[in-house]
């Protein structure tokens, strides 16, 4: 039992001194953000690998999850006879919630590990060591651009995963189940509020994930050990806690946002 | 930390150092070692694997930092310089990795060229020429456009090694530059590091075990061994300088001071026989 007791405790140490090292690195990249200004044609290029690249599986994703929305919700608000608000469930569902949480799972899944494996393999590889010896800042040259690519290219994806969903719920409701075209709208127009739903829940909220996510990615891939097993590791670690960090702090922001 | 240390004016050695001691992971990598790489000459550095010679170059180069000791290249105190200086001093110093280390994202002109990106304002047109002209002395100007991943062990290495003159510097450190060169590649690349040294002046160091390619281009060897330098001199004739670590080492023997077997416990008792069972 004791034993038990010990290991949680080294588990939860672990974690903490993981937090710990992880808010540090944040801090190099902020103190290196003035010297990567130079490096933004590499930010650019980075923008379109985790961003334009993530497009499709963004896109597919938002038009299925708003479909099965759809389709959920005609049913159980057939029971009250209010399958009217289809289009108002649906969007607020997407704008609040489940917009920003699943792009950000679906960033984390593909350009989250992506990024890391690819940081984890330059480091494997001596590339990070020869960038030093060629006296250039890996942190400015490799880690900055990485993370505000991430931080720029969540919100855009955000927006394109809830415009789809929105789209996605329309062809089942209106198009499938024969909800009326104008009642869709109405409805949706006159419950979504453009600063509580999609400034507070699309924007802010994709805004922390995609710098969350970011982070994490990129932390583990420059911290990880320079073997294929360790990036191994440290790509599915970023899984995990890019996962439990947007849960959590998802938790979090829409208790203040509310 | 003392940036502004200047060279004396009589210090005839780029590189010194002095009383250097490591210890990773509990082990003594080098134990007070001494040693001075002359201004303009081609020095090797040579040892049985595992003793430390590429630690010796990431101690140069700031990579590493020493337990005790100081490392003083070019008059400037390696162990107490800011990064930015750090990264001043590098800019002068050409380092060749043991895994070539080219950057995967970019093709073999880009490879080269980074350095200049980075540090310079170069026209392109110039930025070009150069590229192309240390391209031509490693004798892949043809493969430009190729990427790192369409080069053989060898071809990486060459790129490598342009990629680490591409800005003339004052000195160059070659990690294994010979490992995985034909004779034909490996005869150009011995002409270029002798042409570097003497039209250029440039200062080397070169960390490798092929003797007869040591003889043809260094001027003087060091051998390490136990953390230590137990050897130096002419490379044309330490192996006959009656030392038992240069015999040892230059004659291939398995018994002398260096031991061949990792220590590990009694032999017979690993494979399971009992004393005097067999």
């Amino acid at each position: 039992m004791s034993a038990q007791i010990q290991r949680g405790e080294n588990v939860v140490i672990g974690s903490l001194a993981q937090i710990g090292r992880c808010g540090l690195f944040l801090l190099r990249i902020l103190a290196a953000l003035p010297r990567s200004l130079r490096h933004a044609r590499e930010t650019v290029r980075q923008l379109w690998f985790v961003g334009a690249m993530s497009l499709t599986i963004i896109m597919t994703c938002g038009l299925f999850v708003g479909m099965v929305l759809s389709l959920q919700l005609y049913h159980v608000l057939s029971i009250f006879g209010g399958t009217s608000a289809t289009g108002s469930v649906v969007a607020l569902s997407v704008y609040r919630e489940l917009g920003p949480v699943v792009t950000a799972l679906l960033f984390a899944g593909r350009a989250g590990t992506s990024i890391t494996a690819e940081i984890g393999l330059m480091r494997a590889t001596d590339q990070i060591a020869a960038m030093e010896m060629m006296a250039v800042d890996p942190i400015a040259y490799v880690a900055v651009p990485r993370f505000l690519s991430g931080l720029i290219a969540m919100p855009l994806l955000c927006c394109v995963f809830c415009g789809l969903s929105i789209f996605g719920g329309h062809l089942v409701a209106v198009d499938w189940l024969g909800v009326d075209n104008g009642t869709f709208w109405s409805n949706m127009t006159s419950t979504v509020k453009v600063w509580d739903d999609v400034i507070n829940g699309v924007i802010w909220k994709s805004l922390a994930f995609g710098g969350v996510v970011s982070l994490i990615a990129v932390f583990q891939g420059y911290t990880t050990a320079p073997t294929s097993e360790g990036v191994a590791y440290a790509t599915t670690r970023t899984v995990v806690a890019s996962s439990i960090a947007i849960l959590a702090l998802d938790f979090v922001l829409t208790a203040f946002l509310m | 930390m003392t940036d502004t240390v200047q060279a004396q004016p009589e210090d005839r050695a780029l590189v010194r150092i002095r009383g250097l001691t490591t210890v990773l992971n509990g082990k003594v990598v080098f134990d007070k070692l001494d040693l001075d790489i002359p201004r303009g000459k081609v020095t090797a550095i040579m040892g049985p694997s595992g003793t430390g010679k590429t630690t010796l170059l990431k101690h140069i180069t700031g990579q590493m930092r020493a337990s005790a000791g100081e490392v003083w290249v070019d008059g400037l105190n390696v162990g107490e310089l800011s990064r930015q200086a750090l990264f001043d001093l590098r800019e002068r110093i050409g380092y060749l990795f043991q895994n070539s280390a080219l950057l995967t994202d970019f093709d073999v002109f880009e490879n080269v060229a980074f350095p200049l990106r980075q540090h310079t304002r170069l026209p392109e047109v110039l930025i070009r020429n150069i590229v192309l002209t240390k391209l031509q002395a490693v004798g892949l100007r043809g493969a430009a456009s190729l990427t790192p991943a369409e080069l053989s062990g060898g071809m990486a290495r060459r790129v490598a090694l342009a990629r680490a003159i591409v800005f003339d510097p004052m000195l160059i450190l070659y990690d294994e530059p010979f490992v995985g060169l034909d004779p034909i590649a490996l005869n150009q690349v011995l002409k270029l590091i002798r042409t570097l040294n003497e039209t250029l002046g440039i200062t080397s160091v070169l960390v490798a075990h092929e003797l007869e390619a040591i003889k043809q281009v260094a001027d003087h060897v060091y051998l390490i061994a136990n953390g230590k330098v137990v050897g130096q001199g002419d490379p044309k004739s330490i192996e006959h300088d009656g030392s038992p670590w240069t015999r040892q080492f230059f004659g291939g023997e398995a018994d002398g001071p260096v031991p061949f077997q990792y220590p590990a416990g009694d032999y017979a008792e690993a494979l399971g026989f009992r004393q005097g069972a067999v």
